[in-house]
């Protein structure tokens, strides 16, 4: 037997043993209809868990997480709190402008969740499913930016 | 060789799909998920986190795809990125297994090239008794050698291959010879 005809004996055996679920490449398949042409991407630039009542942006409850995303000229931090199927998100856009923020969602419960920060950039989201979840903003200049997807 | 030129359709792929061919992204996503898959399941993780991996994969190129100055190595990128994830994930998770793999690898390779290995595109029709000897085979392994097979048969490339294991091309050679022929070997028994 030829080498190559080992590799596919092995790749067959693989395929059969432990195949890639369907589902998993219908999301990957869909992912393409998740671009937001023109928008610039805030990466994922700190990930920092909390103690419950260790000063985040909310005193108190129980901040898990604080998430800083970055794009060029705008900061995005994020507290996340909460455990189970929901988190809460409360945070705020870097300079403060009163964008239009929408939190997207894929996962269990996929959809979008909407909310305006205010004149300082502030804003919360109470109760988000969780999941893979990224926040768009659309910024009162007509730009747009949406945040590095992570799960919650 | 044949797998290269494989590894540049990825790229052509990418191109189309930023212009809003969603077959050609559908193709990339087919021709791929087997490797990304592949790299997250030899971190350990199960399915649904696997399944995280793969999906934050391709959400992750979907991010960049229109800033792509040079969408070259897209094969490559992904397979490093589908690593990074999985690390992530597999240290959130207080498994202990990263790099495993790799360190292997780097410990037998002996620093020759290696020459026109991985991963022949061919199909092969298998008997169903065959592939469940090829199975048992593949199981009686040991698990970093099973992994190493594993990509190496769902590699697209070798540049993929190279980026899914964190190594040189040239260092996967030897560990290879040497997991392919112990399979072989007990096939035959």
């Amino acid at each position: 037997m030829t080498e190559d005809e080992l590799f596919a004996q092995v790749r067959a055996a693989f395929h059969a043993l432990d195949p890639v679920p369907g589902e998993v490449l219908a999301a990957g398949r869909s992912a393409l209809g998740l671009r937001v042409p023109g928008a610039g991407v805030a990466g994922l630039v700190r990930d920092r868990a909390r103690r419950p009542g260790g000063g985040g942006l909310r005193g108190g409850g129980t901040a898990l997480r604080a998430l800083t995303f970055a794009a060029p000229g705008r900061v995005v931090e994020a507290d996340v709190s909460g455990s189970g199927r929901y988190r809460e998100i409360a945070g705020r856009i870097v300079p403060g402008v009163p964008a239009l923020v929408r939190v997207r969602l894929l996962g269990t419960a996929p959809g979008e969740l909407t909310d305006r920060a205010d004149e300082a950039g502030q804003f919360a989201f109470p109760r988000v499913p969780e999941g893979l979840f990224s926040l768009y903003f659309q910024l009162p200049d007509g730009t747009s930016i949406v945040t590095s997807w992570i799960r919650l | 060789m044949a797998l290269e030129d494989r590894d540049d359709g990825a790229d052509e792929l990418v191109v189309r799909a930023r212009g809003g061919d969603g077959a050609a992204w559908a193709r990339l996503v087919e021709r791929y998920s087997g490797l990304l898959w592949s790299v997250a399941r030899s971190y350990g993780l199960n399915e649904s986190d696997a399944g995280d991996v793969v999906q934050t994969t391709w959400l992750r190129l979907v991010e960049r795809i229109d800033g792509l100055a040079e969408p070259a190595a897209t094969g490559r990128w992904l397979a490093v990125t589908a690593r990074r994830e999985s690390l992530r994930v597999a240290r959130s998770r207080g498994r202990e297994l990263p790099g495993a793999l790799a360190d292997t690898v780097r410990r037998s390779a002996d620093g020759r090239t290696a020459d026109g290995e991985a991963c022949g595109p061919e199909r092969v029709f298998l008997a169903r008794e065959r592939l469940g000897q090829v199975a048992a085979a593949l199981e009686a392994l040991p698990h970093r050698c099973r992994h190493l097979l594993r990509l190496c048969a769902v590699a697209p490339s070798h540049a993929a291959l190279a980026a899914a294991l964190g190594i040189p091309v040239g260092s996967v050679g030897p560990t290879r010879a040497r997991c392919l022929d112990t399979l072989a070997r007990r096939l035959t028994r």
